[in-house]
């Protein structure tokens, strides 16, 4: 690390931290980031309470529902008006109440298979559904089309549906306690091996030094996406093994980042006259250049956390991820590609979650470094 | 230069070697055998295949037999395809992976350099902002939710490249930019920087006071110092770009490597992952390797005497 670093570090800690948090302060991104962040955390935890799907259970009359519909209505003699959608996807028909909550699927009173329509039957009204020319129609008997109620937001489930009938909503959030589980374990988990590694490494120096870093060396060279697949497929899937794959993997820069600072900041006196003072290793390496360290750290650690977001996702995706019925972003995303055609919303939700997440993740730890960079200070 | 070349081979030997031996015992580690998995199998099948493949011998004896075969560039059957070796997977799915890579590595370097030395000269302006906008999407968006934001749009919904496959050139299109846009944004940013530190230096004010084109400082002077950073991080870009395929050919349904290894994964073909681990690991550390010595060739200012750590 550069000279200009060590210096800064050392000046009075408290008044380093203070201007850093008002330099972060005014870095508009990295605030929003901070915010998106902390909300996400408490819909993550306390999100799936407040309703009443869970994240398992399959309605499979009300599967594939999109988030929003266009609405129909029937009038019918000495009774309440009927409404109802049709699915842009499969075609069927779907009643809804006033509030816009489904009540379920409606039955076909004759499918005619060589004229291509569906017939429902209401009281009086016959409704056709015409799949014999594309746009799919909604037509009366006569094959007038229908007059639109507009466009109704579904009241039931906020984010629609997914294949199985589950609720896309709460699958998400359970989502973000896995992909957030999984990036904070593993990043502290990084975290530590990473200061263990790096602090004895620079500590000690010489050879201890020279045979540490030519094994990180080795390590660096390795593909890492593929150590992951391998820890992964002989540890069976699950959210465990995902921590301990990104966890046993990622330290490598971390290490890399902590002996740097350790060799540089250890020469100074400070570290010499704690040591004259009878302090040991343990002692002076968290007690003294652990906490002088710790600007890099924490930055290597907020960009830590989207990559192992990343990578979890990037499992999940191929197959490698939590097992069903558990969702993280990455098997949502995957099956939502598998309905891309006739259910483009599916894919909305997931990619939007995890794109702004990553966002957040970046924006805080950009943020995090300007507000470090001791070249920014003096310009 | 030579023994430091000398140094790096060996310590590629020494790195594949781990790398066999540590992806070998993973997936000996595995409880039960490669064919438990399948119900249909007859005992007695299970046990002459056991025998074929030798896998009754003692664990040691069939590492030391894996060792020789992959020294002599053999990786062994598949246990999913009787009769597929993983060398026929491999060559089979490379020339479709390598296209995709080549052409995204192209993709990264012929685009995202220029827009990195746009940004840097109009700094704060417009065409900065767009440049750097365009790179913060392109690092916080996951590929595969690019690629099917992609494919969505412009397969599904406009129809104007075909959905898989790769038949015409303009199916090559959206891989290639979904594989390319991390890095794409990537090296654009990496290259504002580091021209940004490069224009503010001394000897570009030298230059200048020398009464050289604008053009000529840019290029001879500013560009030349600005790349050696971006050609470090290329050993690594092709790394990822390469293991980031997986994906993109799942998606595109691409009959590459990233496919077949995919498809391993998830058939617990255990020789193939293990053939394609060790495959892409030799491969990248090659080409690490390589852009280790352009390096050298670009930078003269290297002293690899002092190199160390």
């Amino acid at each position: 690390m550069s000279k200009t670093e060590t210096n800064q570090s050392l000046e009075d800690s408290a008044g380093y931290w203070q201007e850093v948090r008002s330099r972060l302060w005014h870095k508009k991104p990295a605030m929003f980031s901070v915010a998106f962040i902390i909300l996400l955390i408490i819909a993550a935890i306390i999100g799936p309470f407040l309703t009443k799907h869970t994240y398992y259970d399959q309605n499979l009359k009300l599967s594939n529902i999109a988030p929003y519909f266009e609405v129909y209505k029937i009038n019918q003699q000495d009774q309440e008006p009927t409404y109802f959608f049709m699915n842009q996807g499969n075609f069927k028909l779907y009643q809804v109440n006033e509030q816009g909550e489904l009540q379920g699927i409606l039955r076909t009173k004759r499918k005619d298979m060589l004229k291509k329509r569906n017939i429902y039957q209401f009281d009086q009204t016959k409704i056709i559904v015409d799949y014999a020319s594309l746009p799919v129609k909604l037509v009366d008997i006569e094959g007038a089309p229908l007059a639109s109620e507009g466009t109704w937001l579904n009241a039931s489930y906020m984010f629609g549906t997914d294949s199985l009938g589950r609720d896309i909503l709460v699958r998400l959030l359970y989502g973000a306690r896995i992909s957030l589980t999984v990036a904070f374990v593993a990043t502290f988990v990084n975290f530590f091996i990473g200061i263990f590694y790096g602090g004895i490494s620079g500590y000690i120096g010489g050879m201890t030094d020279n045979i540490m870093m030519r094994i990180v060396e080795i390590i660096s060279t390795i593909p890492l996406t593929l150590y992951v697949i391998l820890i992964m497929v002989v540890l069976e899937s699950g959210l465990l093994a995902i921590i301990i794959a990104i966890g046993s993997v990622f330290w490598v820069d971390m290490a890399r980042i902590v002996r740097g600072q350790v060799l540089s900041l250890k020469t100074l006196d400070y570290v010499a006259s704690a040591r004259s003072m009878g302090a040991n290793m343990y002692q002076i390496l968290v007690g003294h250049l652990l906490p002088n360290a710790m600007g890099p750290i924490l930055v290597t650690m907020t960009l830590l956390i989207p990559s192992a977001i990343f990578i979890e996702s990037f499992m999940s995706f191929i197959g490698l991820g939590v097992s069903v019925p558990m969702a993280s972003w990455g098997t949502l995303t995957a099956e939502a590609v598998e309905t891309l055609r006739a259910y483009p919303y599916q894919l909305f939700f997931p990619a939007t979650a995890i794109s702004l997440t990553m966002f957040a993740f970046n924006f805080l730890g950009d943020g995090l470094r300007d507000a470090m960079d001791p070249k920014l200070k003096t310009s | 230069m030579l023994r430091y070349i000398i140094n790096r081979i060996a310590l590629m030997f020494v790195t594949l070697f781990l790398i066999i031996t540590l992806t070998f015992f993973l997936m000996h580690a595995i409880p039960g055998g490669p064919f438990t998995s399948d119900k249909m199998l007859a005992p007695e099948i299970e046990a002459a295949l056991n025998l074929k493949y030798h896998l009754n011998d003692p664990v040691w004896l069939q590492y030391l037999n894996y060792l020789k075969s992959v020294a002599m560039l053999d990786l062994g059957p598949s246990f999913k395809y009787p009769g597929i070796s993983v060398n026929d997977m491999i060559l089979d799915g490379l020339p479709v992976t390598l296209k995709i890579g080549a052409l995204a590595l192209l993709v990264v370097i012929v685009l995202g350099v220029p827009m990195g030395i746009l940004a840097a000269l109009k700094k704060d302006h417009w065409q900065d902002t767009l440049v750097m906008a365009f790179a913060t999407i392109g690092i916080a968006i996951p590929s595969y939710v690019i690629a099917t934001i992609l494919l969505f749009v412009f397969a599904l919904k406009l129809g104007w490249v075909p959905t898989f496959g790769l038949e015409e050139w303009r199916s090559y299109i959206l891989p290639v930019l979904a594989l390319s846009g991390f890095y794409l944004s990537y090296v654009a940013r990496l290259t504002r920087s580091s021209m940004l530190d490069v224009l503010d230096q001394d000897f570009m004010k030298t230059a200048k006071a020398k009464g050289l084109s604008p053009m000529r400082i840019l290029i001879h002077h500013g560009l030349r110092n600005a790349l050696i950073p971006i050609v470090t991080v290329l050993g690594p870009v092709v790394a990822n770009l390469l293991t980031g395929s997986f994906i993109i050919e799942q998606i595109f349904a691409l009959p590459g490597i990233g496919r077949h290894f995919v498809l391993s994964i998830s058939n617990r073909d255990y020789t193939t992952i293990m053939g394609i681990t060790i495959f892409y690991a030799c491969f990248l550390m090659l080409m690490i390797l390589i852009v280790d010595m352009l390096y050298l060739i670009i930078d003269p200012r290297i002293k690899l005497a002092g190199k160390k750590s």
